[in-house]
């Protein structure tokens, strides 16, 4: 991110940082009180309702991308960006009967991991494994890291106070209360974020309507209007398949189908990805009016902020601080619990210590958290660049792992050879690509060849899973 | 071709009232969920 004059006084950016920090923090301390066990550590007692559900599955996906990057799309790709940018929401939309799926086909199940386990066998346990620690890794340090340059953008904050405090007080509320404050705070962060992006929608039209918007975009920027804009078109299936394989594969959203209530898993993932689909459109298009309002747009991931400092100015300034700041805290700690549970789970009790009893699986947790919110922060700390490129990088090995997930659910023909194939050959095409033609193709060619793979395998297997097998009890 | 203004005052007017909603309809089930004790 280029540097661009502060918007906020850094006086009233600690103000606002300190006081959302103390909230968290004693609300985690709060809801986890209750929390004796490694179950109701990681996954709540597996009994949290329509609401929470709802709100953790939309702002989980809100993250600072989607304040932020939602408004560069749509400067950069025009309408088309912000509707390609949207199209995210199908994967919490397409992972709604997934979940029941899951909560159904695997009433003890813990993780990710243990569905792969389970299913595929330990090989596949092993790349699933390899690969999903690596996507969750980058994810979390370039949210941490994302954390730092936005404060530091918005109000001057030094990026490695900015970077270290939000993370630090993630680590601390999630270490403390499990999922049940991760779940809690983000009830509370998908609200301010949603009701702030409205107001500040409202007042960026109540300052230039749309008319004159889409006058100054005709005669200065034309191809942001256009029906027929292939870049952005292209942006769509790849911003389509990174969204499925992410949430398909990540523990992030398989801890939540687990943690719901039963019957609740479909209903809050499909309210989620609706209560998600306009936001990239509602934040997105103020970078629209930007050329209407003579904004000044010296870096394109800052348009969102200056836009809305310049028409609501103090007030703008301290919506769009804490959007950001709440955006980040409900994907950051998400992020911690998820990652921990797996390490807990699927490395500490499945490898290392299978006798470990569930109060001191709740202490690894803690401690796992607690260990990767340092390496994340000493990853974080020089301030390598942006990871947008790694993450990137990522997304074949997250499209590799679709057809395997969809197909082990629902097909008692998918085998082992066919993930284990599928990820490896998916990937390794996806790769390729990724190197020999850009990113913008990298995903699509790992799903492509992994669903050819997976498919033929299970075709001409004579294999059939025994659903009872998934319903592991310890 | 272009997209006309009709359709980007819809789409974002829509996406506003679409978020608005949301918001709403969030604090309703929270709301359902404490008074019949179903929110954890």
């Amino acid at each position: 991110m280029s540097d661009v004059e502060a918007i906020l006084p850094a006086q009233t950016a600690w103000l606002l940082l300190s006081a959302f920090s103390l909230l968290w923090i004693a609300l985690g301390a709060y809801w986890g009180r209750r929390n004796t066990s490694f179950e109701d550590h990681a996954l709540a007692g597996r009994n949290i309702g329509l609401a929470l559900g709802t709100a953790t599955a939309a702002a989980t996906w809100i993250t600072s991308n989607t304040t932020m990057l939602a408004p560069q799309f749509a400067l950069q790709l025009g309408i088309w960006g912000m509707l390609a940018y949207a199209t995210a929401s199908f994967g919490l939309l397409l992972f709604a009967p997934m979940a029941r799926r899951i909560r159904t086909l695997m009433p003890h199940g813990y993780t990710s991991g243990d569905f792969f386990r389970l299913r595929y066998g330990r090989l596949a346990w092993a790349i699933f494994l390899v690969f999903t620690l690596f996507y969750s890794l980058t994810w979390l340090v370039s949210m941490a890291m994302a954390g730092g340059i936005l404060l530091k953008a918005l109000s001057g904050i030094p990026y490695a106070w900015g970077m270290s405090v939000i993370l630090a007080v993630c680590v601390i509320y999630t270490m403390r209360g499990g999922l049940a404050a991760v779940i809690g705070t983000d009830f509370i962060q998908s609200l301010v974020i949603i009701a702030g992006i409205v107001v500040v929608g409202f007042a960026v039209l109540s300052h230039v309507p749309i008319e004159r918007i889409h006058a100054n975009l005709a005669s200065e920027r034309p191809a942001l209007l256009s029906v027929l804009f292939p870049a952005a078109i292209i942006a769509i299936f790849n911003n389509l398949l990174f969204g499925l394989g992410e949430v398909f594969h990540n523990n992030v959203w398989w801890s939540r189908a687990f943690a719901f209530r039963d019957g609740v898993a479909g209903k809050a993932f499909a309210l989620g990805g609706l209560v998600w689909f306009p936001i990239p459109i509602a934040a997105g298009f103020i970078a629209l009016a930007s050329g209407a309002l003579n904004v000044a747009v010296p870096a394109a991931d800052m348009v969102g902020p200056l836009v809305i400092a310049d028409v609501l100015g103090h007030t703008g300034a301290i919506a769009i601080f804490i959007i950001v700041f709440c955006s980040l805290a409900s994907s950051i700690d998400s992020l911690l619990a998820a990652t921990s549970d797996l390490v807990t789970e699927d490395i500490y009790r499945r490898i290392l210590r299978p006798a470990a009893a569930p109060r001191n699986l709740k202490k690894v947790a803690q401690y796992v958290t607690l260990l990767l919110g340092v390496l994340t922060w000493a990853i974080c700390l020089p301030r390598i660049g942006t990871l947008a490129t790694v993450l990137f990088f990522a997304g074949p090995l997250v499209g590799a792992m679709i057809w395997p997930i969809v197909t082990g659910l629902y097909w008692r023909r998918a085998n082992a050879a066919g993930a284990v194939g599928g990820m490896l050959l998916g990937a390794g095409v996806g790769l390729a690509c990724y190197f020999a033609i850009g990113w913008y193709v990298a995903t699509l060619a790992a799903t492509a060849v992994s669903m050819v793979w997976v498919l033929a395998c299970a075709r001409f297997s004579n294999s059939r899973f025994d659903w009872a097998k998934l319903k592991e009890t310890a | 071709m272009i997209f006309s203004a009709t359709f980007l005052g819809a789409i974002v007017y829509v996406a506003l009232a679409w978020c608005a909603l949301a918001a709403l309809g969030l604090s309703a089930v929270l709301l359902r969920d404490l008074v019949n004790g179903d929110v954890w």
